[in-house]
């Protein structure tokens, strides 16, 4: 993978919240129900049921339930990052008993959860609260409830109307409170529930005491995570400083209630935003400052100096500095005054541009956000990476050696801070206060590795070492299922890079031989080493007749790379690829390097490299992912692409920008359309099944895709004819989990190897999902990937499903080893960051049938 | 009926005395959900930060919005601050409240019964001895210019004193303590009566330096702690010799990195024949050049006297020096900072062995006749 490919696409942040200066703080506000489609949810019902004995069926009707009964630790609104309550299993009948597969061999593995040992005995009790005179202020009635704590006790949670005590009162309880103003109130509390161990409010109560846990070990939240400020890593060569921490969830998995836990690091920097402002200014001079100022800030999250909350930057206010005054209450105030007056803080700098952060949180009772937060830059922390930190070399190496950690070490940093908590005195008196208790050890679990695949190239097969899951070797000397002959090709090179372009040409024709590929003389065009120069090179050569474009670039400045793309893939439509000189200018690693350069033409003209056996007949499978632009107006990019043949070989690729609040998948529509007739061209008539692998789902988006997204596959499908009727499955991918499987090798812990699947205990029950770690890494621990089947149509069996998505991570063909995703997700991921980050626009259709992008 | 809230009133006048007078140390009786706290907090000339209150579960709620925010981590103040909280009554004797500059009493007296109020007094005035002394308490005068009109405002609250029942006790603390006090309030009415007052009246006590009683440290008694403490939080502060090194030792990085990069910048400016050369760049403007010496870059630490952060941290080059000697995160040589001159960048392709091309065709079999599955077939439900 190229170090383009590598950079991360950073995903929508998740909203900054709360009180802000210039905007009014938000008043709390009590949970509102919200809004589903369908309606098929069972409400708030009596849930009678023995704890322990709960089937599926009724977890998932409990689960659902969670979504009306919400509570927050202080009673606000927020986002369900576990996406509970979305129960998509039930729906597929032959998934309902069972979604293990039975393939590979088996392996013990350790994953980074604890189970519960002690599940409390207690059961929850909900109750309403009514108020007569009805008060208005929710403070005002928690303060009047509250004054009763002999008859509540002090253990309780009350969200203005429903209060949860672990203690059973009387059916009716009916208590007196006083105002200040002397007003007699009359409460009377009524039992309306009684909520078991496993009930989504009890696993709600869990994890705001587990986070009451760690903020007793003196933990610091930043964002949704846990921190230890007291230990940070430095690298002050950037000032960047690292904090150790802990993501923490409490769930229901698949057979009982855990807690997971991993590592996590946040990337904070000892330097305001006004110190990097300044340093700016003098690196780019006052005219380009703005706009570099903009590019560099823009999305990036900042911490304030007076609270502890994360804001992201959205735009820089040019012509607000602190002087300038809000509206607090009735009264203007300046900035300036209001940071002396509430917080004691100086503004040393009066001519400092403000930053605009757009507040996304609900105003008071429902109302629309209070407006966008003005941020003084002198208070503001940065954090994070720039995406020039992210392409330096050294800077990401430092913090690799930092971040990543191998099995042994997470574990152990896993199980000495669930020992911290078994030795903390007030952490077991609050866990003890709920009758809560965790393993200290990690959870073992019987798994499976899947076969390793055969690779097939033409008329030879061959198998690939699995540990490393690499082919790069193997396929030395052997001939491509089918390639394209380079016969009217053109290489550019700038005056300076003459010697590395005859180097290039001689390799790629001693390379291209063994591989089968014909290559006849490129012609060769000298450019002026200039953006304008390079551009009219491109104009006068290239032709409708020319194959392919290679490119030797000097540096790697985006901006020559952009104008190649951008003329090559929207005006001129000819595949295309360029090189960096200095990649050519080490000798003794040519060899490798032409090779990769000429499968990667190959695979840009239309040609295929391997295939492995796919035992299924008529199928397209479809991987679709999404690119969020920041810069460019906050456009998100979506990116659909299809197989066309049996093989798996040849992809048809559509990308689509998409408007400000428009669905993905609403402009994606018209791209599965158009993969139908490409198929149709390229086989006798339609895919009798359709297989989508999803990715780019946020957390907390997993309800949009289920219910929206496959009801929009379906239009799209039935639009075709009516008779038209393929098997469908939707598949959403998502490589970010905090789930981590360790194996024991050798005495050691480490990696899984590639084709371990995971399909039971850490999966959820209300979901057709596993997890499958495809690919190897050589430093830190692998991640594994999740894949959550939402729909299934086509009956396949969980062991074929595993396979099937395990066989694809073999097909991308930019990689001669196996990836973390099936091809067809990376291939999108590849067109939609390609478009996102040059092209800004939609590339031309003749590219379509293509992988022009790789 | 007042805007801010007459809570916010109060403890502005609290944060305008604290910001006027800048005590070191400040207990505050009564802390509750330690609300003033959090803002005084804010307030870097306050050292040392102590709530107390009856109510553990009413400190607990709150208590650890009390730690350091990540700033305070990333850049360390010059000033330290620890703050502590503790479980106990006013009425006690706590030998860990004594010795403050400024002891607050928001609302306090009030929720004592009145046969208490003696005892209090003279554990505050008598024991305690604050500098100076903040009091503040409904004013019963002005109850009637509130929405109806009520006898007590809260019901916790064992009595509220008119402002002569108030100044009366207050003469009596002066006399028997030698403080002296000063009258004012928050809460005022533009259409009510002059004698009504505030709303809520304070008495800021002083104690007269001319009047001591019995010094501190001249005690009798044994000290025992009574109260339990719930919460210690040390803010970190350049006052701690582990913090200061580390935030020197960044910032000095930093600098040479800084400086290198500069240096690098300078050295491909004027061609590569004089490289090596680093005395041909001329006279400097402020200390000495990075030289080249065994493969490290050094330099001079004169040169980082032009940092501000490093000058106003160490002091001097030679304070510097010692500072930097035995630190195992910076390389001394003679007196410079010698830094690795680095990785090059082995560029996008850093992954691949460059191996001999063409070794070894190993893992190739010819394809199989064999079966073929077909997965379609054996689909669970047709």
């Amino acid at each position: 993978m190229t170090g383009r490919a590598r950079a991360r696409s950073r995903g929508r942040a998740r909203g900054p919240e709360g009180a802000t200066p210039g905007a009014p703080p938000p008043q709390q506000v009590p949970p509102q129900e919200p809004q589903r489609p369908g309606g098929e949810l069972v409400g708030r019902g009596r849930q009678r049921v023995a704890p322990g004995a709960l089937g599926t069926e009724t977890f998932s009707q409990i689960s659902a339930g969670f979504q009306q009964v919400k509570i927050g630790e202080r009673g606000g609104r927020r986002r369900d990052f576990h996406d509970t309550g979305i129960n998509t299993r039930q729906a597929m009948e032959h998934v309902r008993e069972s979604k293990t597969g039975v393939s590979g061999s088996p392996i013990e593995l350790r994953a980074n959860f604890f189970r519960l040992v002690s599940r409390p005995q207690w059961v929850l009790y909900q109750y309403h609260v009514d108020f007569n005179p009805p008060m208005e202020s929710r403070r005002l009635r928690s303060a009047l409830l509250f004054q009763h704590e002999e008859a509540l006790g002090s253990a309780r949670t009350f969200d203005g109307a429903a209060l949860f005590l672990p203690r059973r009162l009387q059916t009716e309880t009916i208590l007196f409170s006083e105002t200040k103003h002397g007003e007699k109130v009359k409460i009377t509390v009524t039992l309306t529930n009684e909520l078991p161990p496993t009930s989504p409010v009890c696993l709600q109560f869990y994890n705001i005491i587990f986070r009451r846990i760690l903020r007793i070990l003196n933990m610091q939240q930043i964002g949704r995570h846990y921190y230890n400020p007291q230990d940070p890593l430095n690298i002050p060569q950037h000032r960047l400083t690292i904090w150790p921490g802990f993501t923490t969830t409490i769930l229901q998995y698949e057979s009982s209630i855990m807690l997971s836990m991993d590592v996590s690091h946040k990337v904070l920097r000892s330097e305001t935003v006004l110190s990097f402002m300044a340093s700016l200014r003098q690196q780019s001079g006052p005219q380009r400052f703005a706009e570099v100022c903009t590019r560099e800030l823009v999305g990036l999250g900042v911490l304030t100096k007076y609270n502890n909350k994360m804001y992201r930057i959205d735009d820089i206010a040019w012509d607000q500095t602190p002087t300038n005054t809000f509206k607090r209450g009735d009264t203007d105030i300046s900035f300036k005054d209001y940071y002396r007056m509430q917080y004691g803080l100086e503004v040393s700098d009066d001519n400092q541009v403000l930053l605009v952060s757009n507040v996304k949180r609900l105003g008071p009772s429902g109302q629309p956000p209070p407006g966008p937060a003005l941020l003084v830059p002198e208070f503001c922390y940065m954090t994070g990476l720039t995406d020039k930190m992210r392409n330096d070399y050294n800077i990401m190496k430092d913090l690799a050696s930092h971040t990543r950690l191998t099995p042994e070490q997470r574990e152990s940093r896993l199980t000495r801070f669930i020992g911290n908590i078994h030795r903390s005195a007030d952490a077991q008196k609050e866990l003890g206060n709920w009758g809560l208790n965790f393993d200290n050890k990690l959870l073992e679990l019987r798994s499976r590795v899947l076969p390793a695949e055969r690779i097939m190239q033409g008329s030879r097969t061959y198998e690939y070492n699995p540990w490393a899951a690499d082919w790069s070797k193997e396929m030395r000397g052997l001939s491509l299922i089918n390639s394209r002959p380079l016969e009217n090709w053109m290489l550019f090179y700038a005056s300076r890079n003459y010697e590395q372009a005859q180097a290039l040409l001689q390799t790629l024709g001693r390379v291209s031989g063994p591989l089968g590929i014909r290559v006849q003389r490129a012609v060769m065009i000298e450019y002026e080493d200039r953006q304008d120069s390079l551009l009219r090179a491109l104009q006068q050569n290239v032709g409708p007749g020319t194959q392919m474009v290679v490119c030797i670039l000097t540096t790697n400045r985006k901006d020559k790379y952009d104008c190649v793309k951008k003329y090559l893939c929207v005006e001129c439509p000819t595949p295309s690829q360029c090189v960096l000189a200095r990649t050519l200018s080490r000798p003794q690693a040519l060899m490798t390097i032409a090779t990769k350069i000429a499968l990667q033409i190959n695979c840009k003209m239309g040609g295929e490299l391997w295939s492995v056996e796919i035992p299924l007949k008529q199928l397209m499978v479809v991987g679709i992912d999404c690119y969020h632009d920041i810069s460019a107006g906050k456009r998100s990019i979506g990116a659909l692409v299809a197989s066309l043949n049996p093989g798996m070989s040849r992809w048809f690729s559509k990308c689509v920008l998409q408007s400000r609040g428009q669905e993905i998948m609403d402009s994606l529509k018209g791209a599965l359309e158009g993969a139908l007739v490409a198929w149709r061209r390229y086989n006798d008539g339609l895919p009798a099944r359709i297989m989508v692998y999803r990715d780019g789902v946020g957390d907390g988006m997993l309800q949009s895709v289920a219910d929206y997204e496959v009801a929009q596959i379906l239009e799209c499908l039935r639009a075709v004819g009516t008779d038209y009727k393929p098997r469908l499955t939707v598949v959403v991918v998502k490589k970010r989990v905090s789930t981590r499987f360790f194996a024991r090798i050798d005495g050691k812990l480490a990696n899984p190897p590639p084709g371990t699947v995971v399909d039971i205990e850490v999966t959820r029950p209300e979901w057709y999902d596993f997890f499958i770690v495809s690919q190897a890494v050589r430093m830190g621990s692998v991640a594994p990937t999740h894949y959550n089947v939402v729909y299934d149509s086509s009956g396949l069996k969980p062991d074929h499903m595993q396979r099937l998505t395990y066989k694809l991570c073999h097909m991308y063909y930019n990689w001669q080893g196996i990836i973390r995703v099936p091809a067809p997700c990376q291939y999108a991921h590849k067109l939609a960051f390609l478009v996102g980050q040059s092209l800004h626009r939609e590339p031309s259709s003749n590219l379509d049938d293509l992988l022009f992008y790789l | 009926m007042f805007s801010p809230s007459l809570c916010t009133q109060r403890h502005n006048f609290v944060v305008d005395f604290v910001q006027q007078h800048k005590p070191k140390k400040v207990i505050d009786l009564g802390c509750a959900d330690c609300r003033l706290l959090r803002r005084l907090r804010f307030l870097r000339d306050v050292e040392f930060l102590v709530g107390v209150d009856i109510k553990s579960s009413s400190i607990k709620k709150k208590m650890h919005s009390l730690a350091p925010f990540p700033g305070e981590y990333l850049q360390p103040g010059n000033k330290p601050l620890t703050i502590e909280l503790y479980e106990g009554s006013v009425i006690e004797e706590e030998p860990r409240t004594k010795g403050f500059d400024l002891a607050t009493c928001i609302e306090l007296i009030e929720h004592l019964q009145l046969a208490e109020v003696g005892r209090f007094s003279e554990v505050l005035f008598g024991y305690m001895q604050p500098t100076a002394v903040i009091v503040s308490t409904p004013n019963a005068d002005f109850n009637c210019l509130l929405p109806g009109r009520p006898k007590l405002r809260n019901p916790d609250h064992k009595f509220e004193w008119t402002q002569v029942e108030f100044h009366s006790w207050a003469s009596g603390i002066c006399g028997a303590y030698g403080y002296a006090v000063e009258f004012t309030g928050v809460g005022k009415v533009t259409n009510g009566p002059e004698s009504s007052g505030f709303c809520s009246q304070i008495g800021v006590f002083k104690r007269e330096s001319s009047r001591s009683n019995v010094p501190p440290g001249d005690e009798v008694t044994e000290d025992v702690p009574v109260y339990s403490v719930l919460y210690r939080m040390e803010y970190p502060s350049l006052q701690n010799n582990n913090i200061f090194q580390r935030t020197l030792v960044n910032e000095v990085l930093y600098w040479a990195e800084h400086l290198r990069t500069q240096w690098a910048a300078s050295q491909r400016g004027i061609g590569p024949e004089q490289t090596q050369d680093s005395q041909g760049l001329g006279a400097a403007a402020e200390g000495e050049q990075p030289f080249l010496h065994e493969g490290f870059l050094c330099i001079p630490l004169s040169s980082f006297m032009s940092c501000p952060r490093v000058r106003e941290l160490s002091g001097s080059m030679v304070h510097l020096r010692d500072l930097l000697l035995g630190d195992p995160r910076v390389r001394l040589i003679a007196n410079s900072v010698a830094l690795d001159m680095g990785e090059e960048d082995p560029g996008v392709q850093s992954e691949e062995q460059a191996d001999a091309w063409g070794s070894g065709r190993h893992g190739n079999v010819a394809v199989e006749e064999g079966i073929k599955e077909d997965w379609g077939a054996q689909v669970c439900k047709p």
